[in-house]
């Protein structure tokens, strides 16, 4: 895995695609357009549970201009998809299980047409009660929104009954008797909200339909062969059949991981035997495609008097709407990496997912870890507190070494998180003195400061993924990986892996876009794995590429391929003696007019190493058995709250990310950054509100997300380097690890500033207020 | 798909658009767009026809006025009024409001008489109006007529505009010397507010404060103004809040519970007042 | 409605770029519409259409201003600018070179509107300081890159600017 560096990786090589997006010129989903194409328009259920007895579509198809309506008539009863869980329809089948749902689509000759058509349809419904709480989901007498949830297809031990969707217990050592070692326990409970992606790019599809049949499928997507399960599976079509494709990406955070408009829109392709294309208004996004799970925590940790943990129960709900989704993946994973970079060796983890009658719950950055680590990292402060121990202390006693596993045993090989928790302790001043309250403002106006820290990881991760690397005629090099590039800058860090592997100008190496006809499958772009899972594809493939050069120099050069290496722009020499070398370009001359045939490298692996070690930890219900490679995160902010209206503002971050090797540092740094700015809203801002089953906030005037205004005065990223020895060139993945402890580390510096511990997210300036005036009043 | 649109129609004169919009009941006045055209774009309005107030040269621009006074006319754009150096003293409120108005961008579109025509409670002119004891210019077919801006907003985006009335201009009083400050809390720059207090002292003694976002209009009270005109110590701003307080019929949205912006009140004001004691002649 | 086929189009002239465009646009056709429907200027994007994104920003009467909030109708006779019609001047390849060295995109989607806001703020103001881009800028939201090295980009542009003596 390692080569002479220089050449590519490590320099922050600018993104592949910058000079369409800077001209504007680069085409989204909603900028493609086919001569003669229809637009679709969705109609959506304004019931959050009810059954459908039947449409009435005399209306709708009498409008000039439409072309095609398709509603679950059409569809077959028993093709299902689903994640983890084959529940989901293509779109409402039978019933509609939340406001918002699509329940039929239609396709016309302009969008306004479409819309107005969608207006028409008339849909009887017979109400069904709705179930909006998850506790209430999982109580005894509650509308069952799956009648046949046990009977669906699963891909795992999920325990599926009635409203529960899945369920997960992850234990080590014996946590019942560890308590009666503890001297300080803490038990609480918290509380997460729904937030939105808030992608600036709303969803959408274009379909193409061939005479004969074939369904080429444009979308804005993170995996095309998600897309591509999902439709097929769906609408019970041989994945033959379609061909999915990606054009620029804006954005997806997991919005776009797993299907959205994409069935409805081949649906109305196939109807109208025409193309289509889709694209969800800001406000049907928000309704009607997935947001981050609310989680209910309960929580409980134990230490000795020295701070040393001992054991930790946590217990999750969380609402999984309608839908399983990617929920009992969150589920799981939130239960692995619930105890942080600990050492914690009595556990009991376990939790539940509900479904209810709101929109899917799935895939959001962090994949439940942002919510266990408020949790965790909260209580870790207030062990420290009870304790008496300083904050830092009590994690430095008690945090992950090299050589410590994972909670469940899996072996880390890589760890930087002592490094990175001496940078931010270093550079966010935390041993100086903080400015105090400021000390002319009125009585009850005064600006408190206050500061907090959180550690946490993420994976790289998991699952499966191919390479495969041609010789171009002129010895240049085409790359294709199937990985979606969705602006976090894969192409660029693969192109680069590809060239320091081959010794290769960024410029001689071509990366292709994702396509399920020609693309190597790639499980999507998600859980953190590009840089990770296919880099080291795209190093595999090189690798083999470079055999097959040395294969043809070996003749060409009359020497054994041993006594050959690879020189810098594209030679293969003999060592040592530089003269003696033959270019890739006369190598690929060789191989496609003489002997050989063209030069293809290919590499095709799954994730492999297992998540737990059975003889360290016990699982029921694990959705993965193999996860990926851990990557470290330590966060110092430093707060500022504003005592009259309760208002939080972060004015300094610092945040220390350990990713094996930055292949490209500045895209690194820009992941961190981008996270948390994300994470900053979801702790201090952002709600999805439900008005009984109905979303209140769909839009962004009332969801609001942080401006540039809300920027911190300092945020600084931090490239830990700990070569993962199994990482492409020693690197490990950062797309998600940012976002983690961004709630955790805000909600410790609020408690820092003013002595208030809020255990529900986002900290607003209500909620901060009323905690201020709670504190207050206690003697 | 109704009835057909008519179209744009452009008038010159004042009176050339009022007596457009009483020959159409369906046509409504369209100044800087911000809020009608997202109303469409949701469509929660369709208009059938829409008379165009921008080339109307009367209702542009912010001139002074021979007793000292400062007009604001109609289709004055918010970025203009935040820059304008003729909103000094007390006037300067409105110039404060305006420049916290939604973002640049929008600055560059919203008008202040398409603002307020709207009322939406949650805006920032009405309250600083209030506070600088605007009155506002109406014109129809039957001429033009004042009301104070405190009579203006009646209730949930509810003015005193009568059918085919347009708001003309905002007339402030002299720029006498004294200070303004209007206090915006909101959950991220742009967003409207949860709460807000203006409050103009004027130099010679008089002071006026108005509640935002806490009810269907500016909340204000005479009675809160004569305690804070003779005394602005913590204790009458309580007090006067206190009174404010019991005026104010505030809202639980998604920006807070009515229960929070009933404790933002007293703050808000505390904070104005000081801002505003602070505060230059510029 | 967002559609130019809506019925009462009618034809209509505007200055889109300096050229002259002839387009159909109904009474609520949005110029957002015109652009990227009828005329394929596509670099405005339409995020909300509600005004609060700012990925539809263009310049009209030389300021900038939501696309999405502009009816076609009342765009006669305003030159409108998009990202498309300003990509040769100096001011936006500075935006553009300083961009692209401070990572200060990564989707893209809200960078033409960006671009244009930027423009705008250092049209009017060719040294601004932080709180002046922020102020400039807060209306355009940014979901990928935590802004601050958009903000960076915006201050090397304008010291690119002021080094190479370009005024306009």
């Amino acid at each position: 895995m390692s080569a002479p560096a220089g050449t590519a990786v490590g320099l922050s090589v600018p993104q592949l695609e910058g000079d369409d997006k800077l001209c504007g010129s680069a085409q989204y989903i909603a900028d493609l357009h086919r001569p003669g194409m229809l637009h679709g328009a969705i109609l959506q259920s304004p019931h959050a549970h009810a059954r459908i007895r039947g449409y009435d579509l005399s209306a709708a198809r009498a409008l000039p201009g439409v072309r095609a309506i398709v509603t679950g008539d059409d569809l077959d009863e028993r093709h299902r998809m689903g994640a983890f869980i084959k529940d989901e329809p293509a779109f409402a089948k039978g019933k509609v299980r939340y406001v918002g749902e699509i329940v039929a689509a239609v396709a016309a000759d302009s969008e306004a047409i479409a819309r107005e058509a969608t207006r028409l349809i008339h849909v009887d419904y017979d109400e069904l009660p709705a179930v909006v709480d998850p506790a209430v989901a999982l109580a005894p007498g509650a509308a069952i929104i799956h009648e046949n949830s046990a009977g669906y297809v699963k891909v795992f031990d999920a325990g599926t009954d009635g409203n529960l969707c899945s369920r997960t217990v992850f234990t080590s050592g014996d946590v019942d008797a560890a308590w009666s070692e503890c001297d300080a326990v803490v038990e609480s409970t918290f509380q997460t909200q729904a937030q939105a992606h808030l992608s600036l790019e709303p969803v959408g599809a274009l379909a193409e339909i061939e005479a004969g049949g074939r369904i080429t499928l444009w979308s804005a997507n993170q995996s095309v062969f998600r897309v591509q399960a999902s439709v097929c599976e769906s609408l019970g079509l041989p994945m033959t059949r379609l061909r999915c494709l990606t054009p620029r990406v804006g954005a997806g955070f997991g919005n776009k991981m797993e299907a959205h408009v994409q069935p409805v829109v081949v649906l109305l392709a196939m109807k109208a035997r025409r193309t289509v294309r889709l694209v969800l208004s800001r406000e049907e996004d928000f309704e009607t495609v997935r947001a981050r799970h609310p989680f209910t925590i309960r929580i409980k940790t134990g230490a000795t008097r020295d701070g040393t943990l001992v054991a930790r129960e946590i217990e999750l709900l969380l609402d999984g709407g309608a839908y399983g989704d990617d929920s009992p993946g969150v589920l799981g994973y939130a239960l692995l990496m619930q105890c942080g970079p600990y050492r914690i060796p009595h556990v009991r983890a376990h939790g539940r997912v509900a479904y209810t009658n709101k929109l899917r719950f799935g895939a959001f950055r962090g994949f439940g870890v942002p919510q266990v680590t408020f949790a965790s990292e909260s209580q870790l402060d207030e062990l420290a507190a009870q304790l008496g121990i300083d904050r830092i202390a009590l994690r430095r006693r008690n945090m992950l070494v090299p050589g410590d596993p994972w909670f469940g045993g899996q072996a880390i090989r890589s760890n930087g998180l002592a490094e990175c928790l001496a940078i931010v302790e270093r550079e966010s001043g935390w041993n100086t003195p903080l400015p105090g309250p400021s000390p002319d403002a009125p009585a009850g106006q005064r600006l408190r400061r206050g500061r907090g820290i959180a550690l946490s990881a993420h994976i790289s991760g998991l699952l499966a993924s191919g390479a495969i690397v041609r010789l171009l005629e002129d010895g240049s090099v085409l790359l294709n990986t199937g990985a979606v590039d969705i602006g976090q800058g894969s192409n660029t860090v693969l192109t680069q892996i590809c060239a320091e592997a081959l010794q290769l100008p960024v410029e001689r190496v071509a990366i292709a876009s994702p396509d399920t006809d020609g693309s190597p499958y790639n499980w999507g772009t998600t859980a953190s794995r590009v840089t990770y899972v296919a880099g080291r594809s795209v190093v595999g493939a090189a690798a083999e590429i470079e055999r097959q050069l040395k294969r043809h120099a070996s003749e060409m050069l009359e020497c054994s391929a041993d006594d050959l290496e690879l020189l810098p722009g594209g030679k293969v020499a003999i060592k040592g003696v530089a003269q003696k070398a033959v270019s890739f370009a006369d190598i690929s001359g060789r191989a496609h007019w003489a002997t050989g045939g063209p030069l293809i490298g290919t590499h095709s692996w799954v994730f492999d190493e297992k998540t737990f070690d059975p003889k360290r930890a016990a699982a029921l219900g694990l959705p993965f058995a193999q996860i990926g490679v851990f990557s470290f995160n330590a966060l110092a902010v430093e707060v500022e709250l504003d005592e009259a209206t309760g208002q939080v503002r972060v004015v300094g971050a610092w945040s220390a990310c350990d990713i094996g090797r930055a292949i490209n540092p500045a895209m690194a740094s820009g992941q961190i950054e981008g996270a948390f700015v994300q994470g900053m809203g979801y702790a201090l801002v952002e709600e999805m509100v439900w008005d009984g089953a109905r979303l209140a906030n769909p839009s962004l005037m009332d969801y609001k997300i942080p401006t540039m205004a809300e920027l911190p005065e300092t945020l600084e990223a931090y490239l830990v380097e700990s070569e993962e020895p199994s990482g492409p060139f020693g690197a490990k993945s950062v797309g998600e690890l940012g976002i983690n402890g961004v709630a955790a580390a805000i909600a410790n510096a609020v408690a820092d500033a003013a002595g208030v511990r809020l255990r529900r997210l986002p900290l607003t300036g209500e909620r901060v207020l009323l905690g201020l005036l709670d504190a207050a009043e206690k003697p | 798909m109704s009835a057909v649109p008519q179209g744009m129609l452009w008038p010159r004169t004042v009176d050339e658009a009022t007596a457009m919009l009483a020959a159409d009941p369906d046509a409504r006045p369209l100044s800087g767009g911000a809020t009608l055209v997202a109303m469409m774009n949701a469509r929660v309005l369709e208009p059938l026809a829409l008379v165009n107030l921008s080339r109307i040269d009367e209702l542009r621009g912010i001139h002074g006025e021979a007793d000292g006074g400062v007009r604001i006319g109609a289709f004055t754009r918010h970025a203009e009024t935040a820059a304008c150096a003729l909103l000094r003293g007390p006037a300067n409120v409105v110039r404060q409001a305006a420049s916290k108005i939604a973002n640049a961008t929008v600055r560059n579109m919203g008008t202040i008489g398409g603002s307020i025509s709207f009322a939406d409670p949650g805006l920032d002119y009405p309250p600083a109006l209030v506070a600088a004891g605007a009155s506002i210019e109406i014109a129809g077919t039957a001429g033009r007529r004042r009301v104070a801006a405190a009579d203006f907003f009646v209730d949930w985006y509810t003015t005193a505009l009568e059918p085919g009335e347009i708001v003309t201009a905002v007339l402030l009083a002299g720029t006498r010397a004294g200070g303004a400050a209007y206090v915006k809390h909101a959950r991220v720059a742009g967003d409207y507010a949860t709460a807000s207090a203006a409050v103009c002292i004027d130099a010679a003694g008089p002071v006026r404060a108005a509640i935002g976002s806490c009810g269907p209009t500016p909340v204000r009270d005479d009675d809160a103004d004569v305690l804070l005109s003779a005394d602005r110590s913590d204790a009458a701003i309580a007090r006067a809040a206190a009174l404010l307080d019991a005026l104010a019929d505030p809202l639980d949205d998604v920006r807070g519970s009515a229960g929070y912006r009933r404790l933002l009140i007293p703050r808000l004001l505390l904070r104005a007042v000081r801002r505003a004691e602070a505060s230059t002649d510029a | 409605m967002t559609t130019t086929t809506a019925p009462g189009s009618t034809r209509i002239e505007l200055d889109i770029n300096g050229v002259a465009a002839d387009v159909r646009a109904g009474l609520s056709t949005t110029l957002l519409t015109v652009l990227r429907d009828e005329l394929h200027l596509t670099a405005a994007k339409r995020g909300c259409n509600q005004g609060v994104c700012g990925a539809c920003t263009v310049e009209i009467d030389g300021v900038p201003m939501r696309s999405c909030l502009s009816l076609a109708h009342g765009c006669v006779e305003r030159p409108v600018r998009t990202l498309e019609g300003l990509v040769e001047t100096p001011r936006i390849q500075a935006l553009q070179r300083a961009f692209a060295a401070s990572g200060a995109f990564q989707c893209g989607f809200c960078t033409p509107g960006m671009l244009v806001a930027a423009h705008a703020l250092l049209a009017a103001d060719p040294a601004p300081d932080e709180a002046a881009i922020r102020r400039a800028l807060s209306g355009n939201l940014c979901r990928c890159t935590g802004y601050a090295r958009i903000v960076a980009a915006v201050q090397d542009a304008a010291t690119a600017l002021a080094a190479g003596g370009a005024a306009s």
